[in-house]
């Protein structure tokens, strides 16, 4: 992705929404320390549901960061990702007056796995109670996949290149990927992530067919792959977004180029077949190697998708020792999500967040409730593990079977 | 008794349907702004209509999820011929 002669990629701005912190700052604090937020389940609705932990946002409040014109035509998933979306933007150091002359410069990418499916219930609950004249037009809009997108940039009046990505949980990797691909084209900023709001009554009755979904009801023993202990994966609400520039560009205008977004793969090995996934995995793991031109001993981190079933587990373990060979046994690996759940295609890209901010104060996060790991993997636990780090790994897979890797590099200091 | 919209009631609805803070003396003061200028985009007119309908318990003529201007929008739903309801 960052040869010489073609338009690089960079990280200049991060916005998190996440269960252990509505900010990025408060995230990376928690993350960082390995603090757990799992916790029982109080959405209004779902208390009596199966599904008993969960990372729920709880210290947000979206009237308090988003108009009300785009409230009442919004979903939770948007609010989200709107709000993620303004803290980046303000990471960046990206206003208005920057692409006001040029608003053809900016694009916007998300990656979703539901759409809005609280605002989905509530009009439909209109059609069924009270009759089809009694349902807002604005559920049209609402609970598309790709209403994120076009609400952030409407907000921002962003007229570049837009999209969405609907490749599961991997999407947020994916997604990442398009904008990459956006700017090698010419674009000179993509506002990209994922944010996702799984918690609504309706969508968590969607997620009971899940096997793969955690029915402990033990916040601290609900999610912990890579152990005897494995019992499924906590879903999770939130996300993250970046701005992501073309480098050249952001230094001129004197934004800080964080981390390259250097290489990616994916594949597809088809709906829960874990044993599968370590093939598919593997080869998105070496794709994303060369793309990056990367050799597998530079890698100092792997950020793990970890689903939390043992195949699965297996699977990946294996598939890292396949893609980075003897290294794969040497490389600390991590999976903050264990402290927040599992954000859908959000996860991911809080594991990109998470990497960049890892590379930064050269420390790998811990992965929270996790002891006793039982694959041939340094798996970080227990507490954060200082660490110089140039370059990391991110790995997701979705329950739908695709995989997904990508590099990142530090930026090295601008010289300035 | 015949039910007419007033400007008051326009902009509780436009609050309400689509979250626009709209001062009504200023609809009747400046008759030529449009709904796009207080940015009531065309499904939050819409959803202005169906609670009209819901309201009044019948149909709006068709024009008036396409009016341009609050006062168009109350000229097409005052004098609509069968605006009288029991309400």
């Amino acid at each position: 992705m960052n040869s010489p002669h073609e338009r690089c990629s960079v990280v200049t701005g991060i916005g998190v929404i996440a269960p252990n912190g509505a900010n990025t700052e408060a995230f990376w604090k928690a993350t960082k320390e390995g603090i757990s937020v799992l916790d029982t389940v109080t959405r209004e609705g779902c208390e009596e549901l199966p599904l008993k932990v969960a990372g729920e946002v709880r210290d947000f409040d979206p009237g308090e960061l988003i108009e009300e014109r785009f409230l009442v035509q919004t979903d939770r998933f948007t609010h989200f990702a709107m709000a993620a979306a303004n803290l980046a933007l303000d990471d960046a150091l990206l206003g208005r007056a920057d692409y006001n002359r040029s608003p053809f410069a900016v694009g916007v990418v998300t990656a979703a796995g539901s759409g809005g499916g609280e605002f989905g219930q509530r009009e439909l609950q209109h059609l069924w109670g009270q009759g089809s004249r009694h349902v807002g037009p604005y559920q049209s809009i609402a609970w598309f996949y790709a209403a994120s997108t076009g609400q952030i940039s409407i907000r921002g009046g962003f007229k570049g290149p837009c999209g969405v990505v609907a490749s599961d949980e991997a999407g947020g990797l994916d997604a990442l990927a398009h904008a990459t691909r956006t700017i090698r084209r010419g674009t000179a900023a993509v506002v990209v992530g994922a944010a996702e709001a799984p918690l609504a009554p309706y969508s968590v009755v969607c997620q009971l067919g899940y096997e793969d979904l955690s029915r402990c009801v033990e916040p601290d023993r609900a999610y912990r792959p890579f152990t005897d202990a494995a019992c499924g994966f906590v879903p999770a609400e939130g996300g993250a977004m970046l701005v992501v520039e073309e480098r050249t560009a952001a230094e001129e205008r004197g934004s800080r180029p964080r981390a390259v977004l250097a290489g990616h793969a994916a594949t597809f090995t088809g709906a829960a077949l874990w044993e599968q996934s370590r093939e598919g995995l593997a080869r998105a793991i070496e794709g994303a190697l060369a793309d990056a031109g990367c050799a597998p001993e530079e890698i100092d981190v792997v950020f793990a998708d970890a689903l939390g079933v043992p195949a699965a587990d297996r699977a990946e373990a294996l598939a890292l020792a396949d893609a980075l060979g003897r290294h794969a046994s040497e490389v600390p690996v991590t999976a903050p999500k264990t402290g927040i759940g599992r954000a859908y295609c959000g996860a991911p890209v809080l594991d990109i967040a998470a990497a960049v901010l890892s590379m930064e104060g050269s420390v790998v996060p811990p992965t929270p409730n996790v002891v006793d790991v039982t694959v041939d993997l340094d798996v970080v636990t227990g507490k954060s593990r200082p660490a110089e780090l140039q370059t990391a790994l991110v790995l997701s897979r979705g329950l739908m079977g695709s995989n997904a890797a990508m590099v990142l590099r530090r930026c090295e200091k601008s010289p300035s | 008794m015949t039910a007419q919209l007033t400007l008051d009631e326009l902009a509780a609805l436009m609050k309400s349907a689509a979250g626009l803070t709209v001062d009504p003396e200023e609809m009747a003061n400046r008759p030529e702004v449009t709904f796009a200028e207080y940015g009531l985009d065309s499904l939050g007119l819409l959803g202005i209509v169906g609670e009209l309908e819901n309201r009044y318990e019948r149909s709006l003529p068709p024009d008036a999820e396409r009016a341009k201007t609050p006062h168009d929008f109350l000229d097409l739903v005052n004098t609509d011929t069968v605006t009288t309801t029991g309400a």
